[in-house]
């Protein structure tokens, strides 16, 4: 086997790959990436038995071969080699050679015999979505922060891909929040599953400015995402997803509008004097323009501050500053709207123009 | 199965690398061994083709070895979520909650007796008295036409007077009139953690279309409830339900759920709306008869004095006096002497349960006062408005009845001059007491706060 590459590309194809490849399994050969060429197509793959990431590296020459190399050495070693420079790496009997001018080094690898076989989409009966990289990249930050990292609780620890209406939806709840956002309208397949966050953020951390459009394949217990020279597989989450549209509410009765920036603002500044009540902050709307949010710290003292909007009816709701900042952070538009009730419901949040994303957070008991 | 694939393991286990049998091996499972067709379960598609490639040769030979017709393996993603350890599991009081999600799993699988009714509980060993013959009458014609009248049937009462003994009784007799009736008892507290499991293990919509099959739903202690909004919330569309398909729904608490805190009103006001009925203190010829038909029931010789002693002297519950009934028997068993011997000689001293321990009197005008909402220097006032003197009084009552102060002695803790005003005030209780249930009602919460 033999490869020639530019530093660039192999360091980038190397550090997508390599994130998943130092784990804590228990069979050494997981660590290693697996160089595969064959007939001048190259590619990286590493696996941890619950996702894959493949990179297809372009190169100038290659040899047909395959070798396995210790992932996070080799990408520690190719990344703290010059720029721009160009690398050959070839590989005998498991000794890889990589050389490039002045550098060269011998690391050991090991046969690719033992490095599993990747489990394949099955491309009939898969339910394939396309979309923009740029609008998928969005969708999946704004939800994947509601998302729970309780394993005791693994149908919370995924993204939701449903299909509503037609339309793709994505959720994600940890239980005291949850984030919904229509992805993609007018789909005709049906869809209902869960993706794990951490396979999802491996596809977020693998997105770069040269891509444009997506494509998700779903098939089986498996989920496949292609886009540009990187492709992941990942298994998807053996759990039923909690119906997740009746926790919004429907008749929160408080609308206002606020300005999203300022809105961060005083929440941040309530939230310092919040720290020693787990963050619980008051938020009161107050005929017949101001929206305040308080917090109450007994031994710092106290904040409070207001912002002008119109204020039809009057209510109060206590929150978590954390979650509420998280969510203010997923929004984007200047003008946002915050729906409450004074009943113990929880909050929804939304752009002003924009309503395809709803961050609900639930209130504290007071 | 289970058996044979442990052996396979084992067997597996010898020829392979540790790490590769750990890795590959750890969540596989037999499925299914039909015609020589094996199915081997993997946790999930990541391992399907390594195990066919590398290791089915291993598996077949082990197969074989353990006397499994092997024509063909194939491999199967099974659903993990079953077997994972679930976080409820490790909490404390495993066993209730284990057997009750099995006794309601039962309930709808099958017609047999594990719907949460206990089958000692009968009508005929419900004693009747004044004390609770409007709610038995009610009961009764529950058990004659349910789900018509008295629908949904609110039962409420102090702790220990039967409620759970009644409204048990009212769910085997539905059974035993007819067998196919679904019924459920569920405290509420195990509704809450069943709820709870539901939601967690994402199964929230499975857990209420469960109910929806039902034909009786028992809920008890109701006044658990405080503080689940979550879970009122689920009761309430569950209760909704069932009372729009004319389903019979009855509910124990120890007090009206209007005086049930964080109660919402729409819930409150629907669970009475088929009338509430109270279970009320024993008199003194209900106790004597309650402890008759036990005696009867064990089939216990006891004289009448010591049932009449023993009537007399407990006076909090009927859980209390059964108990200090059966301590008294138990005693003249290992004693050897009669229970009006016992008593007589003194050994049973049952007036214990009637003052658990003394408590000082300055903490009990401090709860009287914190009961009604008041400073203590204003109960202890010269205020002649009403609520205040009530509370005075209650505070006068409590103390000569829990501690029996002299009047004296009372007057000095509640700051009124002269002990023929505690006198006034102690009767007036007493009288207003023989009419006035929701006073009756706060002072068994104040002595609960007591004593509690």
């Amino acid at each position: 086997m033999e490869i020639e590459v530019t530093q660039d590309k192999l360091s980038k194809a190397l550090n997508n790959v390599s994130r998943i490849a130092i784990g804590k399994v228990t069979l050494p050969v997981l660590n290693n990436v697996l160089i595969r060429v064959d007939n001048n197509k190259v590619s990286l793959v590493t696996t941890n038995l619950d996702m894959a990431v493949i990179d297809f590296l372009p190169v100038s020459d290659s040899k047909n071969g395959t070798v396995t190399v210790p992932a996070k050495l080799l990408a520690e070693f190719v990344s703290n080699l010059p720029k721009g420079e160009k690398i050959k790496i070839s590989a005998k009997d498991a000794k890889v050679t990589i050389s490039t001018g002045k550098y060269k080094s011998v690391i050991n690898g090991s046969p690719s015999d033992d490095f599993p076989e990747l489990p394949e989409i099955n491309e009939k009966e898969a339910v394939v979505f396309k979309m923009g990289i740029d609008e998928f990249k969005d969708g999946i930050s704004s939800v994947a922060i509601a998302s729970s990292n309780d394993l005791t609780r693994p149908a919370l620890t995924g993204i939701y891909f449903n299909t509503d209406n037609k339309t793709l939806c994505i959720a994600a709840t940890d239980g005291y929040r949850l984030a919904e956002k229509k992805l993609i309208k007018n789909v005709e397949s049906e869809i209902n599953v869960i993706v794990p966050t951490s396979s999802m953020q491996e596809v977020l951390r693998a997105i770069n400015e040269d891509m444009e459009e997506i494509e998700i394949s779903f098939n089986n217990d498996l989920v496949r995402f292609r886009l540009g020279e990187v492709e992941i597989i990942s298994k998807l989450i053996d759990a039923s997803f909690p119906d997740y549209r009746r926790l919004i509410p429907k008749d929160n009765d408080i609308t206002v509008e606020l300005d999203r920036e300022e809105l961060i603002r005083v929440t941040r500044l309530a939230a310092l004097f919040a720290k020693s009540v787990n963050g619980s902050i008051t938020c009161e709307s107050k005929k017949p323009n101001t929206f305040s949010v308080k917090s109450i710290a007994n031994e710092l003292g106290e904040n409070d501050s207001s912002i002008e909007t119109e204020v039809d009816v009057e209510g109060k709701i206590r929150l978590n500053s954390r979650f509420l900042i998280d969510a203010l952070n997923a929004l984007n538009d200047k003008t946002i709207t915050f729906n409450f009730s004074s009943r113990i419901a929880p909050v929804i949040l939304r752009n002003k123009k924009n309503q395809d994303y709803t961050h609900i957070v639930m209130p504290l008991n007071s | 199965m289970y058996n044979v694939w442990k052996n396979v393991l084992a067997e597996v286990e010898q020829k392979v690398s540790a790490a590769n049998f750990s890795t590959w091996f750890q969540d596989t499972s037999l499925i299914s061994t039909e015609n020589g067709s094996i199915i081997v379960g993997v946790k999930n598609s990541f391992y399907v083709k390594q195990l066919r490639s590398k290791f089915i040769d291993i598996i077949t030979d082990s197969l074989i070895k353990n006397g499994i017709e092997v024509k063909n393996i194939d491999f199967e993603v099974q659903s993990t979520n079953k077997s994972k350890v679930r976080p409820r599991e490790v909490t404390p009081f495993p066993d209730s909650i284990k057997s009750h999600t099995k006794s309601i799993k039962k309930t709808f699988e099958s017609k047999s007796n594990n719907n949460g009714l206990n089958s000692k509980y009968t009508l005929d060993s419900f004693v009747i008295g004044s004390n609770n013959d409007v709610a038995v009458a009610a009961a009764k014609s529950i058990i004659s036409s349910p789900g018509t009248r008295c629908n949904p049937f609110f039962l409420y009462g102090g702790p220990g007077l039967g409620k759970t003994h009644l409204v048990q009784a009212i769910g085997n007799e539905l059974v035993k009139n007819n067998p196919d009736y679904k019924i459920l008892y569920t405290p509420v507290s195990q509704f809450y953690s069943d709820f709870i499991d539901a939601i967690q293990n994402g199964k929230g919509k499975d857990f209420n279309r469960k109910f929806e099959k039902l034909d009786c739903l028992i809920i008890d202690d109701f006044q658990f409830i405080v503080g689940k909004e979550k879970s009122q919330e689920e009761f309430f569309n569950i209760f909704n339900n069932l009372y729009q398909l004319n389903k019979q729904i009855i509910v124990t608490s120890d007090r009206l759920p209007s005086q049930i805190k964080t109660v919402d009103e729409r819930l409150a006001s629907r669970l009475t709306m088929g009338g509430a009925f109270d279970l009320q203190l024993p008199k003194f010829e209900d106790k004597c008869a309650i402890l008759r038909a036990k005696a009867e029931l064990i089939g216990a010789e006891i004289e009448p004095e010591a049932i009449e002693y023993i009537a007399e002297n407990v006076n909090t519950n009927i859980r209390d006096l059964e108990g200090e009934f059966s301590t008294i028997l138990l005693m003249s068993e290992v004693r050897g002497l009669t229970p009006l011997e016992l008593i007589q000689n003194g050994s049973a001293n049952i007036n214990h349960i009637r003052k658990p321990r003394l408590i000082p009197s300055k903490q009990i005008v401090e709860k009287v006062a914190k009961y009604y909402d008041l400073p203590v220097k204003e109960m202890c006032s010269k205020s002649r408005v009403a609520h205040i003197k009530t509370a005075r009084q209650v505070a006068m009552y409590i103390l000569s009845k829990e501690l029996s102060l002299s009047t004296t002695k009372i007057a000095n803790e509640v700051g009124v001059k002269d002990h023929t005003t505690v006198m006034h005030g102690i009767k007036k209780i007493e009288s207003d007491l023989k009419l006035n249930f929701t006073l009756r009602d706060q002072i068994e919460e104040i002595k609960e706060k007591i004593y509690g």
